[in-house]
């Protein structure tokens, strides 16, 4: 039995909710009772993605600062706990960065017409991900514990000065395709401007809730584990 | 009883001519912080420029090798361009990624022709890391101008089509764009070094770290060929010395750590 | 056929939950095992 067992469950009927809000509550045009939807014209039901989505992405977000904070950490304190920490969360932010720019692709195939645009902020999530792979890619290339975990933290807080500068910035002051480019004002992430209708924000903020909650919940299995194996691994 | 005679020092010149180059209405204390900077920071950091291109220009093999590869790779475009003529977006495209590529094989010989050799730890005995940074950040800076300059001018003699109306803002992204590049690519040299597949691991780590400034200096070189004004491409300035400014304040804090075994 | 023509929003919930369930399903003995081995590492 898991510990905090019916934390973690509650959490899981959490995210049953918000998936079974997302994808049934019925979407009508002009809603009235609390659980209908407004009809985006030319997203109709597809709009539903977004429920799925930005969540991921700030998701991915969040599992990208913590790795590099646990990296700044580990260059102030030289504990190797903070290195095991930083690499399960580049892990699951990996995870969920395929996860966003998949599901990301899929809706812009209908959106937008092609799985690939190079907007700026698709541009920025591939960014992300190529950062990710090369902090994998160096990590495997060392093989001293200390040393690694030393390369590994300066190359994620390199990344971490440059990639806000992709993530908030650019998105903003080039023309894109997302909301909130230049041009546009609908507003997005991580301004909480949302043109949505009440109800449709509070399945959309829940379900960012619940995938935080998951990311945490995740990141403390993973972090577990590797203590456990660089325990019986010294043993 | 004879007594020792105590050896006659020379005048140290040196340190008096700084101070006679200062003006008296500077106070004691700060006179010696700026001279302990100058003798603990500079002037090594200089003497690592002056070795570093001293032994790059006296064996040739790596400027040579450097410049073949620009050589190569700009006959390759030329080559699979044939007679085509490309629209301008593209050939301001191109001219980044030969000079991207060609950062690539040349900048981090810096730090790992250090480590090939076997002179890193008497280098670490000799100076403060700070001073390493800043010599091989400089010597980097100079390799990637006179590179990007040689580039800039082969390709605009030898690509048609490349046509610059406002010469301004092209070169100053070339001089913006090449600070912007030595800046990036010396920290990821110095981390790369210490690590095994060294070659392959330098432009996998560099690239995402350099992608909003690939970006901004593409940008720009297609203003310079549309014939926009200078101001317009003040924004893409402002991007580019933010981002070498940036990046030098955090590898320079950063290098201790990666410099250190 | 008509009826999954009709409803087909359903049935794609119903795939989305049955996989969903699995998954909670899975992390919750992961969860459970990894315990378990903390607590034998720990004795």
């Amino acid at each position: 039995m898991p510990r905090y067992f019916l934390a973690k469950l509650s959490l899981l009927l959490w995210l049953t909710g918000v998936i079974i809000a997302g994808i049934a509550m019925p979407m009508v045009p002009s809603p009235e009772r609390w659980f209908e939807l407004p009809i985006i014209p030319a997203l109709e039901q597809k709009a539903r993605i977004i429920f799925f989505h930005v969540p991921m992405s700030w998701t991915t977000l969040v599992a990208f600062i913590a790795s590099t904070v646990y990296g700044i950490m580990f260059l102030k304190t030289k504990k190797l706990d903070y290195d095991l920490r930083s690499v399960s969360a580049a892990g699951l932010g990996t995870v969920f960065c395929v996860l966003a720019t998949v599901t990301g692709s899929i809706w812009a195939k209908f959106n937008w017409g092609s799985f690939w645009n190079w907007d700026p902020r698709e541009t920025s999530i591939f960014v992300l991900l190529l950062i990710y792979g090369a902090y994998f890619a160096l990590r495997s290339a060392i093989e001293v514990d200390e040393k690694r975990a030393t390369l590994a933290a300066v190359y994620s807080i390199i990344a971490g000065v440059t990639a806000p500068f992709f993530i908030f910035v650019m998105p903003r002051i080039m023309t894109g395709l997302h909301p909130g480019a230049k041009g546009d004002e609908g507003g997005s992430t991580p301004v909480a401007q949302l043109h949505m209708p009440a109800n449709m924000r509070v399945v959309f903020f829940a379900s960012i809730i619940g995938f935080t909650l998951l990311y945490f919940w995740l990141f403390s299995i993973r972090v577990r584990l590797a203590r456990i194996e660089s325990s019986s691994e010294q043993s | 009883m004879r007594v020792l005679k105590t050896p006659s020092r020379a005048p140290r010149i040196r340190v008096h001519s700084w101070r006679m180059v200062l003006p008296r209405l500077v106070s004691g204390p700060s006179v010696q912080y700026l001279e302990s900077a100058v003798k603990s920071l500079f002037v090594p950091s200089y003497q690592i420029f002056l070795k570093d291109s001293s032994s790059e220009l006296r064996t040739r093999y790596a400027l040579n090798a450097l410049f073949m590869f620009v050589v190569t790779a700009l006959s390759i475009i030329l080559f699979s361009l044939g007679s085509e003529s490309v629209s301008s977006d593209v050939l301001a495209g191109m001219l980044w990624v030969i000079i991207f590529f060609s950062s690539m094989s040349g900048l981090s010989r810096t730090f790992v022709a250090e480590e090939e050799r076997g002179t890193v730890q008497t280098l670490q005995l000799i100076s403060r890391p700070s001073a390493v940074y800043v010599g091989k950040l400089t010597f980097n800076f100079a390799l990637t101008l006179s590179l990007n300059v040689v580039i800039a001018l082969l390709y605009l003699l030898l690509v048609n089509g490349f046509a610059v109306q406002t010469p301004s803002i092209f070169w100053a992204t070339l001089v913006l764009g090449s600070c912007a590049i030595a800046s990036s690519s010396t920290i990821i040299a110095a981390i790369i070094a210490k690590a095994h597949t060294r070659g392959t691991l330098y432009p996998v780590l560099s690239f995402p770290i350099m992608l909003p400034m690939l970006i901004t200096v593409i940008k720009a070189t297609q203003l310079s060929m549309e014939g926009a004004f200078f101001s317009e491409a003040l924004e893409e300035f402002q991007i580019l010395i933010s981002y070498t400014v940036v990046l030098v304040a955090v590898s320079a804090v950063l290098f201790d750590f990666v410099w250190r075994d | 056929m008509d009826f999954l023509a009709e409803h087909q929003l359903y049935i794609v919930l119903t795939i989305v939950l049955i996989i969903w369930v699995g998954l909670g399903g899975y992390l919750l003995r992961l969860d459970g095992k990894v315990t378990k081995l903390e607590k034998s590492v720990k004795k």
